[in-house]
């Protein structure tokens, strides 16, 4: 997996690729955990590339929104291939996160 | 059948408990991303070939591919990251005693991964929720019922989100109610983790609800492999006394039974 910063219309975005398993998954927390803490809001994040999310990803995602949430912020999922999204709606999570097609519908809402 | 990959090959393979010979020489393949179940009688050698599948026992000769490498063949640390790959429901569930619930299923992951402790809290609550055991984290094993423990077992299974998940003899000790139920949670992991679940069993509610392949044994031997439907048309009279539950016709003449209880 890999972890690329962006920066769209003052938006910020995290931009994943690959597969997010739990050798991937300490390296995702550690790089979402860092912006929760300076409270970026909102933050996006483009799962477009992303092949695979296994459960320890899912978990990783609710300790990053649980983080959000405390202070108010915005944690915003976009572009989910499908396999991707079936293991959110799986675990009913797809009705908690806010999910977008794209990163531009994400970045416009 | 001929357009699937297989994830599991099994070609000749032969094993002893002593003299005594349990598989004969036996082949088959596992279909990837889908449901088999190993069905055979009391004693027929399915769960001894499930132990062969793990990796638990290694056969007198004969491959076991996984994945396409020969774990009969494996040293232990070799196996050891193959079994990271599988999950197993032991049919006493296998749980540690000792521990709570939480523990048990945190284990595989404190031991084989990085990933912090507040991570696999959440884990252990997805997992037990998945299973229907949302709340009994802090419960000991000796506090649950028979199909809890069962699910628990299940919900350790699966704490390293494997690629194989085996059951030896999920239903044995429920009831039809909590049977069903667990029938009904194995094709949910197969249809949306796209999991290879291989099931032993001999309880044919069970096979007609989960299977998509069926492997019969019979004296060490394999007398069908196909699919459901297949199995439903077979003309093998030993698949055919198994479906229509028709017991053994006697197994010695008279004579030989004196002979036998006499000692001679």
């Amino acid at each position: 997996m890999t972890v690329t910063l962006k920066e769209m219309n003052g938006k910020k975005i995290m931009a994943l690729a690959g597969e997010i398993d739990m050798s991937a998954s300490p390296l995702l927390r550690k790089e979402l955990m860092a912006l929760v803490k300076k409270k970026t809001d909102p933050l996006l994040i483009d799962f477009e590339n992303v092949s695979y999310i296994d459960s320890s990803g899912i978990a990783t995602f609710v300790e990053g929104l649980k983080g959000m949430m405390a202070f108010g912020g915005k944690l915003k999922l976009a572009g989910m291939p499908s396999g991707v999204k079936e293991i959110f709606s799986f675990s009913k999570l797809d009705r908690v996160f806010e999910i977008y097609g794209s990163i531009d519908d994400a970045i416009n809402s | 059948m001929t357009e699937m990959e297989d994830a599991i090959k099994v070609n000749n393979l032969v094993t002893h408990y002593g003299d005594r010979v349990i598989l004969k020489s036996i082949s088959f393949a596992v279909p990837r991303g889908q449901t088999t179940v190993i069905l055979g009688g009391s004693g027929c050698g399915k769960s001894t070939l499930l132990k062969h599948l793990i990796g638990l026992l290694r056969p007198t000769s004969g491959q076991i591919l996984i994945n396409n490498g020969n774990i009969a063949a494996m040293n232990e640390g070799e196996l050891d990251e193959i079994r990271k790959k599988m999950g197993v429901l032991f049919q006493g569930a296998a749980l540690l005693n000792s521990m709570t619930l939480a523990d048990n299923v945190a284990l595989p992951l404190r031991e084989h991964t990085k990933l912090e402790d507040s991570t696999i809290q959440i884990m252990v609550r997805m997992k037990l929720d998945l299973v229907g055991l949302s709340g009994f984290e802090h419960f000991f094993p000796s506090q649950l019922s028979g199909g809890m423990k069962k699910r628990a077992g299940l919900a350790r299974a699966m704490a390293l989100d494997p690629e194989f998940l085996f059951f030896d003899e999920p239903s044995a000790g429920l009831d039809p109610v909590t049977a069903a139920g667990l029938d009904k949670l194995i094709l949910k992991l197969r249809d949306v983790f796209k999991m290879t679940i291989v099931v032993v069993t001999h309880e044919l509610p069970s096979v007609f609800m989960i299977a998509d392949y069926v492997i019969m044994l019979d004296l060490g031997d394999v007398v069908f492999a196909g699919t459901l439907d297949e199995l439903r048309i077979s003309e093998h009279p030993r698949v055919r006394m198994f479906l229509e539950r028709r017991p053994e016709t006697e197994v010695y003449s008279p004579e030989d039974y004196f002979r036998f209880i006499a000692g001679d």
